[in-house]
């Protein structure tokens, strides 16, 4: 046993009773750990058709096979389920400390499942595991949570924590889990389920070192990255703007090159990105229905990098990361230091909304961070509300006499605040605006943007069409991170292995809008190489060097001892991927009914702005994905040659 | 895998205080114990054992060492990436960020705060990726950053 701890640890929230589940070697060389050992669990112990906030239902929280190993990137945890948002397969992937905390208490995942009677936390450390009290906790905010729950095991050595706010306990559907005052496992609505199952928060303290096969080798293999993670960019914040400028064209395409964003990360982490998406077209602007020109430069000059930058007082780095993209912000007034706050949240609260007020834009994000709320869904339900409210499909009597108007931001923090204490119309918002237009019978869901469910992050598939194949076929539908074309860009897949396809530096940009069996290998690729980093707590920045550089391989081979080959490695992914679909389809998930909006799909198509005229083929793309990785291309199902192939033949469903 | 304490046990509870996760129990002036599912093999009941009555999960004979000539870890700031693994897998939380200006913010890196609480474990050198750190006996400094 080398690389992971061998055990998981099960919580009964019913009964209080604890259980350790030593994991056979065999499982770990099938599924490795992480999101690939909590598929294998929980394809076989939620039962069929669980209500996702309902006592059958599971919450896992994962570490990674190389988290705690002598490896780099390798600090993300994973929190795991049935989601209540899409009623699919449900993920949430965060940094922090946690992933290691895990290991350290000596398990490589803690499941819950039950209810409990009463609010309660879970703390472990080397005298043992307890379910505590946790009455006084619930309804506060979650850094206060965090600071109690510091104060009150002051004496153990770095406790990790993660805890609901008010929204997870609010069971809003759009709940996630935060960890560390702001870092958030916010995606798949798994902050409900926790709240469901009234676990306030869980704290962990344990003090074991994870055994490694051979730590000098894997020493030896972090030279070159963490060398090239040093690489500073030469220019300053006011080309990334126009950087956006230059690459917004209708012809031409370029193959990124990862290692350029990661010196972007650096040097001002995910914001550094702002004002190139917003150029470039990239950023949706106006809930996907503006372009460019609605948000011109006088507007995101506010959230440019360099100003955010000045603002930022010191790097947060995850565990085991070389970049440092977070950030602690300088104390502002009264309001204590505070995350720097993310792209997504940045993006989802002004140029998806119009709104160029910055401050209001970082009120909001620790408004989120507090209460536990996914800014990304958030962002996308506050404007659906605000295009029902424009073309009165909404009305005051709905709003309670708030007027909802694009760049309001006094009406936009008062939408907020309203879905965080579900009042009024904010208790039908709460639940993400799919289910909003559900109950407000709303028959036009143009201005709902999401896949299965989950509303669609800050990245526009209509000028990455593989953002939407992957946020459509992904069994967590509606996610960014689970792969796009310029994701398969940057991990270089190509130079390990020589079937998979290397892009030219400049395409036609049409190219990726014309579904094909290449675009279609690229995206299987990508699939399978992100199930695969996802097992071991990799995280997806670290990934963008690109195979080459980053030694995912040869790392799990020195942490574990095994020798297997990248072509193994990558079926294992293959296997996790196939299996996440599985659980899909034994909870009554038809694929084929996954549905992403039309509008992401460019239907109809922009008239003016850098995406104008792209429509993306979404049905025949998914088609020959699915063909491609073995699965039925009419139904998504897998086909019996493909599960006998990752032996998977004996999952029933 | 854990450390062992043997019949040469003289019960003078040395080992039972550096302990980090109180594994070690047992009365005054009677054989010791050290709970195996506790022991995350640190080495420090050996180190401070009068008695030559630890033997290491390697079944060999743990070594006392003088509290002085412990070896602490000197942290190489100009190799270190700040990436927390050193001050995470710290069982007795002796190492912490300090932060250093680096453009218009400041980055952490680990510096030895409580030296006299490390029990020279070796834990932050075993983890550390880029080979930033090394166990030296004495007074530790860290090079400069």
């Amino acid at each position: 046993m080398s690389g992971y701890m061998g055990k998981v640890l099960w919580v009964d929230l019913e009964s209080g009773s604890f259980l350790e589940e030593t994991i056979p070697e065999k499982t770990y060389r099938d599924y490795l750990s992480g999101m690939g050992l909590a598929a294998h669990l929980l394809y076989e112990h939620i039962p069929a058709g669980a209500d996702p906030l309902g006592p059958a239902n599971i919450l896992g929280l994962v570490s990674g096979l190389l988290t705690g190993t002598p490896s780099l990137f390798s600090g993300r945890w994973m929190a795991v389920g049935k989601s209540p948002l899409t009623q699919t397969w449900g993920e949430a992937n965060c940094g922090g400390n946690f992933s290691l905390a895990i290991k350290k208490c000596g398990y490589d995942g803690i499941f819950f499942k039950g209810i409990s009677k009463k609010p309660v936390y879970l703390f472990i450390d080397h005298r043992g595991i307890q379910l505590k009290d946790a009455a006084d906790l619930w309804g506060l905010d979650t850094s206060v949570t965090e600071n109690t729950l510091l104060e009150r095991h002051r004496k153990s050595r770095n406790p990790s924590i993660i805890c609901i706010g008010p929204s997870g306990e609010n069971q809003s559907l759009i709940a996630g889990i935060c960890h560390d005052f702001g870092r958030m496992a916010a995606r798949s609505g798994l902050g409900a389920v926790m709240g469901s199952k009234r676990l306030k928060a869980v704290v962990l303290a344990g003090a074991r070192p994870i055994p490694v096969a051979h730590p000098q080798r894997m020493k030896a293999l972090c030279r070159k990255p963490a060398k090239l993670t040093r690489f500073r960019i030469p220019f300053p914040a006011q080309i990334m703007a126009l950087t956006g400028m230059l690459l917004r064209n209708p012809w031409i395409e370029i193959r990124w090159d990862g290692l350029m964003w990661s010196g972007i990360l650096r040097k001002w982490g995910t914001v550094g990105l702002n004002q190139t998406a917003i150029e470039w077209g990239d950023a949706p602007i106006k809930n996907w229905a503006g372009t460019h020109q609605d948000y011109p430069l006088r507007s995101s000059n506010n959230l440019s990098p360099r100003k955010i930058a000045k603002l930022e007082d010191r790097k947060y780095h995850c565990l085991s990361c070389p970049l440092g993209c977070g950030g602690i912000m300088r104390q502002q007034g009264e309001s204590q230091a505070a995350h720097k706050p993310e792209y997504e949240t940045v993006m989802a609260f002004s140029s998806l909304l119009l709104n160029d007020d910055d401050q209001l834009v970082y009120e909001i994000s620790e408004r989120l961070n507090q209460a536990g709320m996914d800014s990304i869904s958030a962002g996308g339900t506050v404007a659906a509300a605000i295009e029902w409210h424009q073309q009165g499909i909404i009305t005051d009597e709905h709003t309670g006499g708030l007027k909802l108007d694009w760049g309001d931001g006094e009406a936009i923090l008062t939408l907020v605040k309203a879905m965080i204490a579900r009042q009024g119309i904010g208790d039908l918002l709460a639940d993400g605006s799919k289910r909003a237009a559900e109950r407000l019978q709303i028959e036009d869901h143009a201005a709902v943007v999401h896949a299965g469910g989950s509303e669609l992050a800050q990245h526009d598939t209509r000028l990455d069409p593989g953002l939407a194949l992957h946020a459509g076929v992904d069994p967590a539908p509606g996610r960014h991170t689970s792969g796009s074309f310029v994701y398969y860009n940057f991990y270089r897949l190509w130079a390990a292995f020589k079937d998979l396809p290397r892009p030219p530096l400049i395409s036609l940009k049409k190219h990726s809008l014309i579904p094909s069996k290449e675009l279609a290998k690229r995206a299987v690729g990508t699939a399978m190489f992100t199930n695969f980093y996802n097992a071991l707590g990799i995280c997806m920045f670290g990934a963008y060097l690109g195979i080459d550089r980053l030694p995912l391989f040869n790392w799990v081979n020195a942490a574990t001892g095994w020798s297997l080959s990248p072509r193994d490695y990558l079926h294992i992914g293959h296997r996790i991927m196939t299996l996440r679909q599985l659980f899909n389809i034994k909870h009554g998930v038809s694929p084929k009914d996954i549905h992403i909006s039309r509008r992401a799909l460019g239907i109809p198509p922009q008239e003016s702005g850098p995406n104008r005229g792209n429509q993306v083929d979404y049905p025949a793309m998914r088609r020959m994905f699915w063909d491609q990785i073995g699965w039925h291309p009419e139904t998504g199902i897998p086909t019996q040659s493909v599960l006998i192939d990752l032996s998977l033949d004996d999952r029933r469903f | 895998m854990a450390y062992r304490i043997t019949e040469n046990c003289r019960g003078c509870q040395a080992c039972v205080r550096p302990c980090p996760t109180q594994a070690i129990s047992g009365e005054r002036h009677q054989v010791h114990v050290i709970d195996p599912q506790r022991c995350i093999d640190c080495g420090a009941c050996g180190r401070v054992c009068p008695f030559g009555a630890v033997l290491t999960p390697a079944a060999e004979l743990a070594q006392r060492v003088k509290k002085a000539d412990w070896p602490k870890p000197l942290i190489n700031h100009k190799t270190c990436v700040s990436c927390g693994l050193c001050i995470q897998i710290c069982p007795v939380s002796c190492l912490a960020f300090e932060y250093v200006k680096e453009g218009s913010a400041a980055r952490g890196f680990p510096i030895l705060v409580q030296p006299t609480a490390c029990i020279a474990c070796g834990f932050c050198a075993n983890i550390c990726p880029v080979e930033a750190i090394t166990m030296r006996a004495g007074r530790a400094t860290p090079a400069s950053p």
